[in-house]
Formats: structure tokens, C-alpha cells, sequence
């Protein structure tokens, strides 16, 4: 079989917090064009992988390729000039700034009309064009959600990182999200992301990963890790 | 009533007034202008990249002790204020380089003990600055020449903080403000950005202490440095509407009236006055009167037009109605 | 150099600094405000004093306990009628508010007190000898004073139930709501606890230095210098950076002069934030 094209790889990262092993030798890698799920209960260290993933922490050991170029210990902001977009699992839409300058702000390299369509373009294909011209601080938890997808969809990311993007939202808006999110992969974007709503996170991803105490326990197509006894022993 | 016309309104009053105000409204004049100049200041750092300055007035001294200097040694007033900016500007980069790692009450502390720092070695270095004694300097004949000076650095930044308001440099500075960490992982370029914003709020402040040191013909370290220009300064601000573009200027005018009429009144408990109307207008109106307005019905422009103007033009009409009522 | 008695004229100087940053540092811990006005306290204590001591003629000791609850009345009036709507509201406001309030302050002092420089040349007069050095005793008393009181709040919160749940409303708030600790009460107990400890380094002071109403704005960087290097929030460590930074200024003060000497308190202060932020021994904290 050949190669296949990896965006991004993770190769046996490790972190420690005081005493507390948070990760243990992690490894992961996500094919250029699909939909990559890590999922785990809480302290099962998906949250620091994201964050080591996005720049926000800087492995103890091991290592992080994008596109095969190291980026280990990239701060945040050179990930994202890297092509990455990222979401935040409590949201941080700027609250005194409406939707649509929320947008804009994040916006470089384009000039002003261009960047006022692409907003115009992001808040179509998430269908909330109607809150254009609301305040941040407005938002639902739902909404802003949605926001911050589309605020990450700005620079035109080839990665595009979410952080939970299903936890806490009803299944009407999670299955709406589901939906863009496979239209996004339509369009060549690759994407990423931690959460622990197994039924979606089975239901969507090409290859999924089960984290459990810092450690991968399983990985494959969604159907194998149903079945995995490791799986199974971790969850029900 | 839109932007231009508020802009054209307060320009063609600054420029009235020297020619049929009195002496008296000339030096009200002079303080109102020079207020507004720090205001929009403070204004980009504090209310747009939303980092609390507590030290802009070691700037203005800073500028007032090298423009008198300058003066001192037989420079006319005009170029020594601009020598005045030069060197508040190449003061404030290496200085925000190193401040601007600082967070909210680090940094406000840090630049407040900056000030003082200044202040001291205004004091201690009395071969140049002949300490507490003050320098003196020969008085302009003409104030309006002065009056004309403030009159530029105010319009210019009223102009300034306009454009910045339009554009997404002001947008970007406001995504410091709402959520530092956030706008950085996102692709701002936070650093650069805020130390920019940072030296830039320092040119007009400097200028400023230069030009009121001619103003006064005189300048000493408790003048220079006073902490009472920044708490006026930033209560102005504040009063008016952080990060807007016509807060300040309301809040500077407000202020400067509802001030003028204690001094005229209560001059010998003036300063505590001040303090009290300066808790007046915290504790009651926490978002400015710009903040009031944007809820209410627009007494005065809130700004951000010029990026509403480009989308109305892009979407179809009424739009912006159904998201209002959304 | 007389290294020696600069050295313990350093450290008793660092006395009070430490009694002043004791107070500042608990106010910020509980509520998460930067008190500029904390000096102004200290100022209003130390000119009360000269009033009811040199004044009224009442003992010293009368004004250890009348001053520090007048300071606390000041405090908790501040508190009750404005600060209180200000602390879950941007950190600007809070700010800002100490800031005016400390003008009000400093020009309310000038009022009644006129703006010269006052003492009390004939209280605790005279001086001890010790370790070879000769320490004029009202300094002595004044060091004293401060470490007492300093340490005793400090057993206060270590050691009482009370005070435990004051140090629990400065670590995490959210879990102080939840374990049903009323903040509000918590908080302005601690302003007025903060303002009285500032009132009675006022009283300790006042014996030794002279004072003015501008004294407060003078002892308030320190305070600050202080509690940055010995780290925001840290009790041990404001009073270690205390004792340390008045050794400096005194030191710093016989070298270059006593202007540029109080202006390398604030060096340290810049570069300790710039080297490290959260302090020598001070707990991180999101901003």
C-alpha cells in the first residue's frame, strides 16, 4: 500500500505536571483530508495533547511534525501561520466585538473588502449570517461555537483543530456542526479534534484514537475501536 | 450624526476660538487641547489594546524636561517639542519592549513605578534639571501660537483614532484587549502590535509636556510628573468610552467644564473635588457615555463605521434590521 | 562604609515596609484589587497621630489603638460606598477608583493638616545601643511594632478558622461561593483589616520620620516594589523582599544620595518583573 500523506504527526510525546504523568509516550498521526477524533474521559490527557498540538505546551519528550516539518516547540502563533486554525473548549469569542469583527480581526494578508467577503462567505456556510452584527458577549454557547469555528475557518487553514467542539450543545446544533464539518473535509481541509461525545466521534471520524490515563489504548477506523476489548474495558 | 461631521464640528470650534475667545478662553483652550491629545493617547493602549497605562505622564515629562532643555539651550519652542517626540517615541520602544511582557496589574504597577522613576531622577539629577527648584524658561509672547501647536496634536489624533477605528489594525488591537492569548493563537501579531501601539501613545504625550513646559514658561519635577494629569487623563477616558473614537474627546470636554467650574467655585478643595467626581463617573457610568449611546439612541457617533459601510454595501438591504431583531 | 549601622537601618526601615505590603498584598489577594490608596491610609495614621499625641497630648499608646480604627472606619467606608461595586468589574475600574480616592486623601490631609512636615520629636526620643550600633529607639519601637503586627495577622490566617477562610477566598473564589463563605463580608473585612494595618504603620512611623500628606505616595512604590519582588499575593515573601529592599534603599541612599538611592528600589523592582513576573516567591496568577 502506499505512503499514505500524513498533516499532521504526533510521535511519543510525553508531559508531566508536577508528579503526575498527563501524558505517556502518545503517539498519533492524521492523514492529509480526513477526519482525525481523539477521544477520552476527563484526565485521560487529550486536552494537554490538543494543547501540545496547537503550541500551547511544549512536550517533555517526543515530537510533533506538521506537513513533516518539526514543530515541537512552535509557539501558538507560528502554528497558526503554519496553516493551522484552532477552536477553544470554553469559548473565547471577543466579547465586545460583533461576530463579524471577530472575524475580521483575525484576518492578515487580505486586504479589507476581501476580508469583509471572506467573513461574508464563513458566516453563510455556518448559517449565521443573522448574527452578523451581534455582540460577542450575545452569544449563546451554541452560537459561539459556531462563531469560533468560523473564526478559525479565516485564514483559509489547511488544519483546522477542535477543542471539543460537541461538549455541552444539543444534539440538533451537534449534528448541524457534524454536518459542517464533513463539508469542510469536502472541500481538502483536514481536521482534528479532542472530545468525549463517543456516539459522534464514532459517528464521523475516519480514524479515531482512545486516550486513557496518558496513553493511546486503541486507534483505527471507528468500527474497530467499538469493538476493542481495551475500549470497552476503559468505557462501559 | 455622523463621524466627519463631528470631526469638522470640533475642529471648526478649535479654530474659532483663539479669534474671538478672551485670554482666559484661550488658556481653557490650551488645557482642553491638551487633554484631548493625552486622552486619545491613552486611549490606544488603554482602551484599545486595553493594557491599563498608570505611567504616560513619565512621557509627558520625559518631554517636558527635553523640550525645556532643548529650549535652554536657544531652540525655538517648535523644535524643541518635536525634538520632544523623537525622543518620546525612542523612549517608549525599548520600554514597551520590556513593559509590555507585564499583565494587567503587573503592568499598571510597573508603569506607575516607571513614572516615579522618572520623577526621582528629575530630582536627583539636579546638574541638568536643577531638582526641585524647577527650569525656566523665557515666555512665548504670542499663547495662540501655542494654543495653534495642541490644536494640530489634538485634531491629529482625533483623525488618528478615526482611521485606527476603521480599519482592522484598531480591530486587531481590540482582540489584545478582549482576549490576549486567544488573538495570538489565532494569527494576530500581538507583540509587535501592542509595543507599536504602546510607542505611538507616547509621541503626543511628550510632545504635550514640552509644549505645556513653554506654556507655563517653566517646569519642575511635581509639575512634570504630576499623577494628578494621569488620573484626569485616564478618568477622562473612561468617562467618555474606552476605545471609542469620540469618548474621549466627550469625556475631556465634560470633564474639563464640570472641572473649570470647581475650580472657579471651591479653588482651595478643587483636587478632592475632582476625586470625587472622578468616583462619580466610575462608579455610575462604567462604560462611558459612549458606551450609554451605543445602547441608546446614538447622541453621538460610536464608531467602527467605516467596516458597516463596506458590509451594507455587500449585503442586501434590511438585513441589518432582521440581525437587530434577532 | 558603615556597613553595620546601614545594615540595621535597613532592616529596621524594612519594618514598616513589610507592614505596609502585608496589608496591600492581602487586599490584592482577597479582592484582586491594586489599592492606591493603601499609602494614603498610612499618611492619614501618621498625621492623626501627631494630632492626638502632640496635639491632644493623649499617650502614644492611646493612639496605637484609636488611629488604626479610625484608618478602618476610612477603609470600610470606601469600601461599603464604592469599591464594593467595582471589584468583578475590569480591573480599570478598581484602579482607577483607589487612584482618586488617594487624591481625595492627599488633599483631604493637606486641609486639616496644611502640607508642611510635622513630627514627634519628644515621643519615644533617645536611643539604644545595640550590637555596637546606637538605634534610636523610636525607630526600634517602630520595627517592632511592624513585625509584630505583621507576623500576627499572618498567625491570624494561617491559624484561625476565620482567617483560614480568608485565605480561601484569595486562592479560589469560586470554590469559597460554593463552600458558602460570603465574599462580600470576607472582602470587607479585609479592606478594613488592610486599611487599619496601613493606619497603624501611620502610628509607628510617626515618632520617627517626619510626615507629610504627601508621605503616603512616597511609601506606597515601595510597598509596591516590595510586594512585586517579594511576589503578589505572598505573605513571606513581601516580608522577606521587605527587610531586603529597605537594606538596599539604605544602603543605596549613602552611596548615590537619597533621590537616585529610593529610585533603585523601583530598578529592582523593573527587573524582577521582567526576570519574573509572579515574583520571588509569589503564587502565578492569570490576568
Amino acid at each position: 500500500m502506499a505512503e499514505i500523506a500524513h498533516k499532521l504527526v504526533v510521535n511519543g510525546v510525553s508531559k508531566r505536571f508536577g508528579g503526575r504523568v498527563a501524558l505517556d509516550a502518545a503517539s498519533l498521526e492524521v492523514a492529509v483530508g480526513s477526519i482525525t477524533g481523539v477521544i477520552g474521559p476527563n484526565g485521560s490527557g487529550k486536552s494537554t495533547l490538543f494543547n501540545m498540538v496547537a503550541g500551547a505546551l511544549a512536550p517533555d519528550a517526543g515530537s510533533i511534525l506538521l506537513d513533516g516539518r518539526d514543530v515541537t516547540r512552535a509557539s501558538p502563533a507560528r502554528i497558526c501561520r503554519e496553516g493551522v486554525g484552532r477552536t477553544f473548549q470554553i469559548s473565547r469569542v471577543f466579547a465586545e466585538m460583533t461576530v463579524l469583527e471577530n472575524l475580521i480581526a483575525v484576518a492578515h494578508g487580505l486586504d479589507d473588502s476581501a476580508a469583509v467577503d471572506r467573513a461574508l462567505e464563513l458566516l453563510e456556510l455556518l448559517e449565521i449570517t443573522r448574527l452578523r452584527d451581534c455582540w460577542g458577549a450575545e452569544l449563546s454557547y451554541g452560537q459561539r461555537k459556531l462563531a469560533e469555528i468560523a473564526r478559525a475557518l479565516m485564514m483559509s487553514p489547511t488544519l483546522l483543530l477542535l477543542d471539543e467542539p460537541f461538549a455541552g450543545i444539543n444534539p440538533r446544533l451537534q449534528n448541524q456542526i457534524v454536518d459542517y464539518l464533513v463539508r469542510l473535509r469536502e472541500r481538502g481541509m483536514t481536521l482534528f479534534f479532542i472530545d468525549h461525545e463517543m456516539r459522534i466521534v464514532l459517528d464521523i471520524c475516519d480514524q479515531v484514537y482512545v486516550l486513557a490515563e496518558g496513553r493511546v489504548i486503541a486507534h483505527g477506523r471507528p468500527a474497530e475501536v467499538r469493538e476493542d476489548p481495551a475500549v470497552l474495558a476503559a468505557y462501559f | 450624526m455622523n463621524s466627519i461631521a463631528f470631526i469638522a464640528t470640533a475642529a471648526v470650534a478649535v479654530l474659532i476660538l483663539p479669534f474671538v475667545g478672551s485670554e482666559y478662553a484661550i488658556s481653557f483652550g490650551v488645557q482642553l487641547l491638551m487633554f484631548t491629545a493625552l486622552a486619545y493617547s491613552w486611549n490606544l493602549i488603554g482602551g484599545y489594546a486595553g493594557y491599563t497605562h498608570f505611567g504616560q505622564v513619565a512621557f509627558f515629562g520625559f518631554g517636558a524636561y527635553v523640550g525645556a532643555l532643548c529650549m535652554g539651550a536657544g531652540w525655538h519652542w517648535l523644535p524643541a517639542a518635536v525634538a520632544a517626540a523623537l525622543g518620546g517615541l525612542v523612549l517608549a520602544l525599548p520600554l514597551g519592549f520590556a513593559m509590555l511582557r507585564l499583565k494587567g496589574p503587573f503592568f499598571a504597577i510597573g508603569m506607575f513605578g516607571m513614572a516615579r522613576v522618572f520623577e526621582n531622577f528629575a530630582l536627583g539629577f539636579d546638574g541638568i534639571t536643577d531638582g526641585g527648584t524647577g527650569l525656566y524658561l523665557s515666555p512665548v509672547s504670542d499663547m495662540r501660537q501655542i494654543y495653534a501647536a495642541f490644536a494640530v496634536l489634538a485634531l491629529g489624533l482625533l483623525v488618528a483614532t478615526w482611521r485606527l477605528d476603521n480599519s482592522r489594525l484598531g480591530l486587531q488591537l481590540l482582540a489584545i484587549r478582549e482576549d490576549e492569548t486567544a488573538a495570538e493563537a489565532l494569527g494576530v501579531r500581538t507583540s509587535r502590535l501592542k509595543i507599536g501601539v504602546f510607542a505611538a501613545s507616547a509621541i503626543a504625550p511628550a510632545a504635550a509636556g514640552s509644549l505645556y513646559a513653554t506654556y507655563l514658561a517653566f517646569i519642575d519635577p511635581a509639575t512634570a510628573f504630576a499623577p494628578m494629569t494621569e488620573l484626569t487623563t485616564i478618568s477622562m477616558v473612561l468617562l467618555g468610552g474606552l476605545g471609542t473614537v469620540f469618548g474621549p474627546l466627550v469625556g475631556v470636554v465634560t470633564m474639563s467644564v464640570i472641572n473649570e467650574l470647581l475650580w472657579s467655585r471651591f479653588p482651595e478643595i478643587y483636587l478632592m473635588l475632582v476625586g470625587c467626581v472622578i468616583l462619580l463617573a466610575i462608579v455610575f457610568m462604567p462604560r462611558g457615555l459612549a458606551g450609554m449611546a451605543r445602547r441608546r439612541s446614538l447622541l453621538f457617533p460610536v464608531g467602527r463605521e467605516g467596516l458597516r459601510r463596506l458590509v451594507a454595501r455587500r449585503s442586501p438591504p434590511g438585513m441589518r434590521t432582521e440581525a437587530a431583531l434577532g | 562604609m558603615p556597613v553595620l549601622e546601614l545594615l540595621v537601618g535597613g532592616v529596621l526601615l524594612g519594618g514598616l515596609y513589610a507592614l505596609m505590603a502585608c496589608g496591600l498584598n492581602l487586599i490584592f489577594g482577597v479582592m484582586r484589587v491594586v489599592n492606591f490608596a493603601h499609602g494614603e491610609f498610612m499618611a492619614v495614621g501618621a498625621l492623626a497621630t501627631v494630632s492626638l499625641v502632640g496635639g491632644m497630648h493623649l499617650p502614644f499608646v492611646a493612639a496605637l489603638v484609636i488611629v488604626p480604627l479610625l484608618t478602618a472606619a476610612l477603609g470600610l467606608l470606601f469600601q461599603l460606598v464604592i469599591l464594593r461595586r467595582l471589584v468583578d468589574g475590569p480591573m480599570i475600574m478598581s484602579l482607577l477608583a483607589t487612584f482618586a480616592f488617594s487624591t481625595i486623601l492627599v488633599n483631604l490631609s493637606i486641609l486639616i493638616w496644611g502640607g508642611g512636615y510635622r513630627g514627634l520629636p519628644d515621643v519615644l526620643g533617645g536611643s539604644v545601643q545595640m550590637l555596637g550600633v546606637n538605634v534610636s529607639l523610636s525607630r526600634l519601637v517602630a520595627f517592632a511594632g511592624a513585625m509584630a503586627v505583621s507576623l500576627g495577622v499572618w498567625w491570624f490566617l494561617t491559624a484561625t478558622r476565620f482567617g483560614r477562610a480568608i485565605r480561601s477566598v484569595a486562592q479560589a473564589p469560586e470554590l469559597a461561593t460554593i463552600s458558602g463563605i460570603s465574599i462580600e463580608r470576607m472582602r470587607t473585612f479585609t479592606f478594613a483589616l488592610g486599611s487599619a494595618m496601613a493606619g497603624l504603620a501611620g502610628v509607628l512611623l510617626a515618632p520617627a520620620f517626619a510626615s507629610d500628606p504627601q508621605l503616603g505616595s512616597r511609601f506606597l512604590i515601595k510597598a509596591f516594589a516590595v510586594i512585586i519582588v517579594g511576589g503578589m499575593g505572598s505573605y513571606p515573601g513581601a516580608m522577606m523582599a521587605a527587610i531586603l529592599l529597605g537594606i538596599v534603599e539604605v544602603f543605596g541612599s549613602y552611596v548615590v544620595g537619597p533621590v537616585i538611592g529610593s529610585a533603585l528600589l523601583f530598578l529592582i523592582m523593573l527587573a524582577v518583573l521582567l526576570v519574573r513576573p509572579r515574583g520571588l516567591l509569589g503564587v502565578g496568577m492569570r490576568v
